[in-house]
């Protein structure tokens, strides 16, 4: 599900970068069309009007006047810079120029008209547009930097290209995550609301269980029964509540309480509830703690405690009638080691490192130990199964940095 | 006098079975399938004790338990099928006694109650025996054999602690925590001499305790002694 939607993203990503990539292309494009002819001709280009324009030895003729739109205006300058010829030439425009006046409105404006020229034997023809109508600016440039553009604009574009691009990847992503969110959260209501209701129903079974398993009044058969109803319902309240875990762990919904944890205090108080909860009844239990004092780790107790119980409690359930179970700590340069060894449970891989849940929304199995190794990474670290006699498990803690 | 337990929980088949439990560990029960039914009987009961479900059909336990805090000051066990941090620590946050997630086993059910009250209920001039060794907590004072004998404030505390989880191991973190205010390092020592006198006074041969017995790596649990 994952993979399908980051290849959905990566190709709207791409097909992003391609429209912009097209786009700038054609505006290129049409931007070469545009200047082919010099950039200079805003209506009908000057060589046109000037081929309509002959001398005949004693007038001018203009055969273009259905070139010259309305509101444009022409006028013909002798090399004395005096006005010899003019069509709907403006009152204001002045019949004589001085070389000043021709130097200025060729770059320029004449009398804020704008207007193009066209350089003839007999002079200097004059089109003139509308006040307003043509913005013209003279551009001079360095020929070395000029050179450059090119190099200028390709670097500018790339930059464009990648921010749009980040951004495009940004947007996508959060939209990925916004939608992956919206799934976890409907997925963990899901399995809370079930594992909710599935709770009140199991105290029953197990309570009513449990109070036959000790009347004393009952056949042993039956009684060997109510234990293994018993028994079985809290394999199933285990897994409820492991299930309810490692969801909320899988969608980053569970907040860790951490605080400053002697790993001493913890696992003895673990080991001291193991025993006074009746679960090692059937096995022996050894602690094995360093002479010397371990530092201190930062880690929420509720979590480590769960995943410590969970290994006890797996070493109990796979090797009825009992076996020696140990329980220790040892530093290991920056890490912690939290280990317990009894029994031979068979992990399937030797190390675990957590994967998501199932597709379908299913757990994959053996949520027990999925679970463990999900509570090391959450604190940073990792959890090692070891196959074998003893099995041993090893949670391996960053030591709080001081 | 057996103490009275209010039950809310509008489950009637967990109600019923709680009530069997309860009834027959010799608790007097009574109970309300909402919270309207347990603010109007609250009052006549009178208990003990409450076991409160979190979700009831007319509001929720966490309201419910200020409104009968509001009547009456007993204490009060959260029974929930929420196992959220969030749900425990409101219900722990609000003043509750304990929070019980379902589902649980009769007996731990049973052991938090007794816990709880006893907690809340202790009778401070209690006497208790521990073989041939009689304590008064109330007077602070041992016989054994019918002799004083005299114990530091540090041997009481010691005794007392592993008096209340009788039966138990105590982690020797706790204990430290209880004799010196806090689980400190490198104490366990002074605590192996303090347990060593405090066996000297109520063990007959301290070399081979019956009563205060040492679990290797963890602690020290205090047996229970006949009809205890």
């Amino acid at each position: 599900m994952k993979l399908r939607g980051l290849q959905k993203g990566a190709m709207l990503v791409t097909v992003s970068a391609l429209l912009i990539f097209g786009i700038t292309l054609l505006g290129w494009f049409a931007f070469g069309c545009y200047i082919s002819d010099g950039g200079q001709d805003w209506n009908v280009p000057m060589k046109e009007y000037s081929k309509a324009l002959t001398w005949d030895g004693k007038n001018y003729t203009f055969t273009g006047e259905n070139l010259l739109e309305e509101d444009h205006w022409m006028m013909l300058l002798n090399p004395q810079g005096q006005v010899v010829w003019s069509l709907r030439k403006p009152e204001d425009i002045p019949e004589q120029f001085t070389l000043t006046d021709v130097a200025s409105f060729t770059r320029w404006y004449l009398e804020d008209y704008p207007v193009q020229c066209w350089v003839r034997p007999d002079g200097l023809l004059v089109a003139g547009s509308p006040r307003g109508s043509v913005w013209k600016h003279d551009i001079a440039m360095n020929t070395q930097d000029l050179l450059q553009t090119p190099i200028w604009f390709v670097g500018i574009f790339l930059l464009a290209l990648g921010s749009v691009l980040g951004l495009a990847w940004l947007v996508v992503g959060r939209w990925f995550h916004q939608d992956q969110q919206i799934r976890d959260a409907a997925r963990s209501n899901w399995i809370n609301g079930v594992s909710h209701d599935i709770r009140t129903p199991l105290s029953v079974v197990m309570g009513y269980a449990a109070q036959l398993e000790d009347a004393p009044d009952i056949n042993l058969l039956y009684r060997q029964k109510a234990s293994a109803i018993r028994s079985q319902s809290q394999v199933i309240r285990d897994l409820v509540n492991d299930l309810n875990l490692t969801m909320r762990l899988d969608c980053e919904m569970q907040a860790l309480r951490k605080e400053l944890l002697r790993p001493e205090t913890f696992l003895r108080q673990i080991g001291a509830d193991f025993l006074n909860g009746g679960m090692g009844t059937e096995a022996d239990f050894e602690i094995d703690l360093p002479e010397t004092p371990l530092p201190e780790i930062n880690a929420d107790p509720y979590l480590l405690r769960r995943a410590v119980n969970n290994l006890l409690t797996n070493c109990v359930r796979h090797n009825s009638p009992g076996c020696l179970i140990r329980l220790g700590a040892r530093r290991a340069d920056r890490w912690i080691l939290l280990w317990v060894e009894g029994g031979t449970v068979t992990a399937s891989k030797e190390t675990v490192s957590y994967q998501p849940l199932e597709s379908d929304g299913g757990a994959a199995h053996g949520t027990g130990l999925r679970l463990v190794a999900q509570i090391a990474a959450a604190h940073g670290g990792k959890a090692e199964f070891h196959n074998g006699t003893p099995y041993r498990c090893e949670l391996w803690l960053p030591i709080k940095e001081s | 006098m057996a103490y009275r337990i209010f039950i809310v929980d509008d489950e009637p088949a967990l109600q019923k079975m709680v009530k069997e439990i309860l009834t027959q560990e010799g608790y007097e029960t009574d109970a309300a399938l909402s919270c309207a039914q347990a603010l109007e009987r609250f009052r006549c009961a009178v208990p003990d004790a409450v076991l409160l479900d979190v979700m009831l059909p007319d509001g929720d336990g966490f309201s419910l338990f200020g409104k009968l805090r509001e009547i009456r000051d007993v204490p009060v066990i959260f029974l929930s099928a929420r196992d959220e941090d969030e749900a425990r620590l409101r219900g722990l946050g609000l003043g509750a006694d304990d929070y019980i997630t379902k589902p649980f086993l009769p007996q731990e059910l049973l052991l938090r109650l007794k816990a709880v009250l006893r907690r809340v209920y202790r009778e401070t001039s209690a006497l208790s025996s521990l073989g041939n060794v009689k304590i008064d907590w109330g007077k602070c004072t041992v016989h054994r054999n019918g002799r004083e004998v005299s114990l530091t404030a540090k041997e009481f505390t010691l005794l007392k602690k592993l008096w209340e989880a009788r039966g138990n191991i105590v982690t020797i973190d706790t204990l430290c925590a209880a004799l010196w205010d806090g689980p400190l390092v490198g104490y366990e020592n002074t605590l192996m001499v303090h347990i060593r006198r405090l066996r000297e006074k109520i063990e007959e041969d301290p070399s081979h305790p019956q009563f205060l017995l040492t679990v290797r790596g963890l602690g020290y649990r205090l047996k229970r002694g006949e009809g205890q």
